[in-house]
């Protein structure tokens, strides 16, 4: 292993290398680097804690109904706080604010930067954000704002890297789910179809599986009269929505009477609201009155244990770390993988660690365009600033066309390079650079001091932040482009701490991120 | 007839031996070609397109409503469907689609039945997918591919606008989304400009400086990004440079004609970014604005209402703020499936099939439902369940864009133009 494969495996294994950790990654090598990035200790990570316990995001607003007006600085206090303190939020009878409603998506969101910047337990924190474009909610809608912190804690960061079945059960459960594809108002008669069809076609078995074209009927599809079918058609749709009816919140909704569910915001299952009679399921007989539960449990168990959730999820899973489409021959081993470690508790863990220790993970180059908030955390970590999130910030990544925990449909954010290239989005990539290196957001200063102990030439500087962000020797074109553009002598001195020296190196940063080769991962 | 005669398909004057330079034949670019083959079908489409997709699946059967139906008043509670009378009954639709059946628009749409009373507004029923598809994403990914079925999509590569686009020989800033990227229908046209709002400019930040160091760092590079970033400066600074500026240097304040008046809503700030493209004569041929919110399982009363309200009003504003333009520009609105006929539990709709789609402009044949309407008894139902497709969504588009664009297609005429 050489540094520039180290450079190549941490673009894509973490947010981004810091200065000196292609170096380190290739003393360690790759088999132990990730039996300790897949075993994260919470309680060993001081330094993202700290910066976490010092974050403050602003909140303001003025007085109205039933509230006094309010501007201060505040902790992420939510993050700690169950989804029973929160969940009067989404109540919207109750007197808050809207920017109150809404500041769990901040706080979470706020975290998310920190913990991609400084957390040192970086393959962790890439596969939560894959889990959480999987496993979509949008925090848009209060209810799900006010669930989304148990929801990031509980569910995402407690099964990341562990078992997909018990995953699936968790998300299944979960207030933010069960809020955002509406399975808590789905009832026995006319079930609510939103959360059993996006569980087979962005959860599971994957859109390839959708079999409705071809198949009318359950018995036609290929192996399902044996109980494997092939794949599934609306007719699986309609009956794992009967099987999932009373999965519900504590929401405070009716049951009858003069009797209500409190309103905690917890998960409750509701007895007299699900269908209890015999179901059929990717070919499986549900006999009718089954123990509480059981008929939605077991769907989740066919569509865990079904090949074509094995080669969908194995496929994104690529798709994140190698390439838009990665090889079929490494997603194939990745599927075996999956499968005969299906009940494991570490299933995940062991799939993830077979990818990034295949031949085809070697070999491949960068060609991922980062998403805006790899390009910002990546940024902050090369040039090893002391980054904080701010409210500033965070609307300007709002802007950049991956609003954290805001996108609307359940997709998650698109995993393809096509999608991160309009006109507009690209213009807001390199506000994102210009505004971290100059500091408008007050997300830290950049210390030039760092990688410039003293007074430096201008083409030192452009090579030596072409060093340290694209981990590889300066590119000459890249360097006289920058000088160029910013009329800039190639041996004018630029002086670390001094104003007009800092500002022109801090600008150089900015354009040597702008470069192709640190917008690809 | 007001549009333009240059009624000749591509095949026959390449076989004319005008194979090369063809778009830079003078006044050829405006012109829409139809299919080849036996007949010489003299289509002629629109000569700049506005798509607004409706992304969710909208529940046309609650914009566009057969209010006396006893199929649908029977299958649906009341505020799941439009009302024959009361406060807010719908608004009646002279139609001869149906005869007997009173079609009425959502008391919301007021603004579109306006459009349609003034003969500028068609409404297409039963429109969509032959596709049995109730997935949002397949049957998305088949409307902007421009295929009929999933088996397609693995051979055709490109979108259908990027397709219309390549046969008029249109580049550049020919194409935009008003998004923050562009929708698969463009793709494989390359340079599509993406950009939701133009009101803060869209200089690259870092002044003239940064302009210089960007377009020295893309000259010659390769790469998706760089060839992204190369377009994006060149269609940035060529639509910045005709923003009117205030004496501060920011940008002036869009001044609407027509009376027009955006909301700051999707589809309100999407249409004003397109009008004002429009405007600047940059030789913009197709504009595509997404507009979400419209997949209403649960609470759809109140949320459907505002959806509808919005994009009314945003259309209705569009139309007369682009009054000068009425005889190049058409609209045509979609929507990747309507919803189940049968309402859930949840006050809401599950997916379905058959919807309607809405065409608009100076050249739409108006005023008029078009298609074949297939009923809602259970019998007449897709799979028992939804609206049945008797149009597929394609014979819409192809009036507009020539059914060249759609591969191994054909259809009788709609009569969607006048």
């Amino acid at each position: 292993m050489d540094d520039s494969f180290s450079t190549r495996a941490l673009t894509r294994l973490t947010f981004g290398p810091k200065p000196g950790e292609a170096e380190a990654l290739r003393r360690t090598g790759l088999p132990r680097w990730l039996d300790e990035q897949l075993s994260p200790a919470d309680g060993q990570d001081e330094a993202c804690q700290r910066s976490l316990d010092a974050c403050r995001l602003r909140i303001k607003y003025g007085a109205g109904d039933g509230w006094t007006a309010v501007e201060e600085m505040r902790p992420l206090a939510s993050l700690t706080k169950p989804i029973d303190d929160l969940w009067p939020l989404s109540d919207g009878k109750k007197p808050f604010a809207g920017p109150e409603r809404q500041f769990p998506r901040l706080e979470v969101t706020a975290a998310t930067l920190i913990r991609a910047v400084h957390s040192r337990w970086q393959l962790r924190e890439v596969l939560v954000d894959f889990w959480h474009n999987h496993f979509n909610v949008n925090a848009g809608e209060q209810a799900v704002a006010a669930a989304l912190p148990s929801y990031d804690r509980d569910v995402i960061r407690r099964h990341a890297l562990g078992n997909f079945r018990e995953f699936l059960e968790a998300v299944g459960g979960s207030g933010a789910m069960l809020v955002y594809l509406n399975n808590r108002s789905s009832r026995a008669g006319s079930a609510n179809e939103n959360y059993a069809r996006e569980l087979f076609e962005l959860h599971g078995l994957g859109r390839d599986a959708y079999l409705n074209a071809l198949y009318n009927k359950w018995r036609e599809v290929p192996g399902a009269q044996a109980g494997n079918p092939a794949g599934y058609i609306d007719q699986d749709v309609y009956e794992a929505a009967r099987a999932f009816t009373g999965w519900a919140v504590e929401d405070g909704a009716g049951l009858g009477g003069e009797q209500r569910l409190p309103a905690t915001g917890r998960f409750v299952y509701v007895e007299s609201w699900h269908d209890n009679y015999q179901k059929r399921v990717l070919g499986r007989e549900f006999d009718p009155f089954q123990a509480p539960m059981d008929d939605g449990k077991r769907v989740l168990s066919l569509v865990a244990d079904h090949p074509a959730t094995a080669l969908h999820l194995c496929r994104k899973l690529c798709a994140r770390l190698l390439s838009d489409d990665p090889p079929d021959s490494l997603v194939k081993a990745a599927a075996q993988v999956w499968t005969e470690n299906r009940r494991k508790p570490d299933q995940i863990r062991r799939v993830v660690r077979a990818i990034a220790l295949s031949r085809e993970f070697a070999d491949h180059q960068a060609s991922k365009v980062k998403r805006p908030l790899e390009l910002v955390a990546s940024f902050a970590r090369a040039t090893a600033v002391d980054f904080t999130a701010t409210n500033g910030l965070i609307g300007e990544l709002d802007g950049s066309g991956q609003r954290l925990f805001g996108c609307p449909p359940p997709t998650g954010y698109p995993d393809r390079n096509e999608a991160w290239l309009g006109a507009a989005a690209i213009r807001r990539r390199w506000t994102l650079l210009l505004g971290l290196a100059e500091n408008w957001w007050k997300t830290g200063p950049l210390d030039t001091g760092l990688p410039f102990p003293g007074p430096v030439t201008a083409q030192a500087a452009t090579d030596g932040w072409q060093r340290a962000l694209h981990g590889a020797a300066p590119d000459p074109a890249v360097t006289q482009a920058i000088l160029i553009g910013m009329k800039l002598d190639p041996a004018a001195t630029l002086t670390p701490g001094a104003k007009d020296g800092d500002a022109k190196l801090r600008r150089l940063a900015a354009y040597v991120a702008m470069a192709p080769r640190f917008q690809a991962r | 007839m007001t549009h333009p005669s240059f009624a000749v398909t591509r095949r026959r004057l390449l076989q004319g031996g005008l194979a090369t330079g063809l778009s830079l034949i003078p006044g050829l670019p405006h012109v829409a070609y139809a299919a080849g083959g036996a007949a010489p079908a003299a289509v002629t489409g629109a000569e700049t397109l506005v798509v607004v997709f409706l992304r969710g699946g909208a529940d046309t059967l609650n914009l566009v409503a057969p209010v006396d139906d006893p199929d649908y008043r029977a299958a649906r509670p009341p505020e799941l469907r439009v009302a024959e009378d009361g406060p807010a009954a719908g608004v009646r639709l002279a139609q001869s689609l149906a005869p007997g059946v009173d079609f009425r628009l959502h008391p919301e749409a007021a603004p579109l039945a306006e459009l349609y009373q003034g003969g500028t507004l068609a409404i297409i029923h039963a429109a969509g997918l032959s596709d049995g598809t109730r997935s949002h994403f397949v049957a998305q990914d088949l409307m902007e591919r421009g295929v009929g079925g999933e088996a397609e999509l693995s051979r055709v590569g490109t979108g259908w606008a990027a397709r219309w686009l390549a046969e008029n020989g249109v580049s550049g800033v020919g194409a935009m989304s008003a998004a923050s990227n562009t929708p698969a229908a463009l793709m494989g046209y390359g340079s599509a400009l993406a950009v939701a709002d133009l009101r803060s400019g869209l200089a690259p930040p870092g002044g003239a400086q940064a302009a210089d160091v960007l377009a020295g760092l893309f000259r010659g590079a390769d790469g998706p990004y760089a060839s992204a970033a190369r377009s994006a400066l060149s269609g940035l600074s060529t639509i910045d440079g005709q923003l009117p500026r205030l004496p501060d240097g920011k940008v002036a304040p869009y001044a609407a004609e027509g009376g027009a008046v955006y909301e700051e809503t999707e589809a309100g700030r999407g249409l004003q970014t397109v009008a004002r493209l429009l405007k600047m004569d940059i030789g913009l041929r197709l504009a595509w604005v997404d507009v979400g919110g419209w997949d209403t399982h649960e609470h759809q009363p109140g949320r459907f209402s505002n959806a509808v309200r919005q994009l009314s009003r945003a259309l209705a504003a569009f139309y007369a703020d682009s009054h000068r333009d009425h005889g190049r520009v058409t609209m045509v609105v979609l929507s990747e499936f309507g919803r189940r006929l049968r309402g859930n539990k949840s006050q809401g709709t599950d997916h379905g099939h058959g919807g309607a789609m809405l065409a608009l402009g100076g050249r739409v044949a108006g005023g008029r439902m078009l298609g074949q309407w297939p009923g809602l008894a259970s019998h007449q139902l897709d799979r028992g369940v939804d609206l049945a497709v008797t149009t597929d969504y394609r014979a819409v588009l192809a009036e507009l864009v020539g059914a060249s664009v759609f591969p191994n297609w054909s259809a009788r005429r709609l009569g969607v133009l006048a």
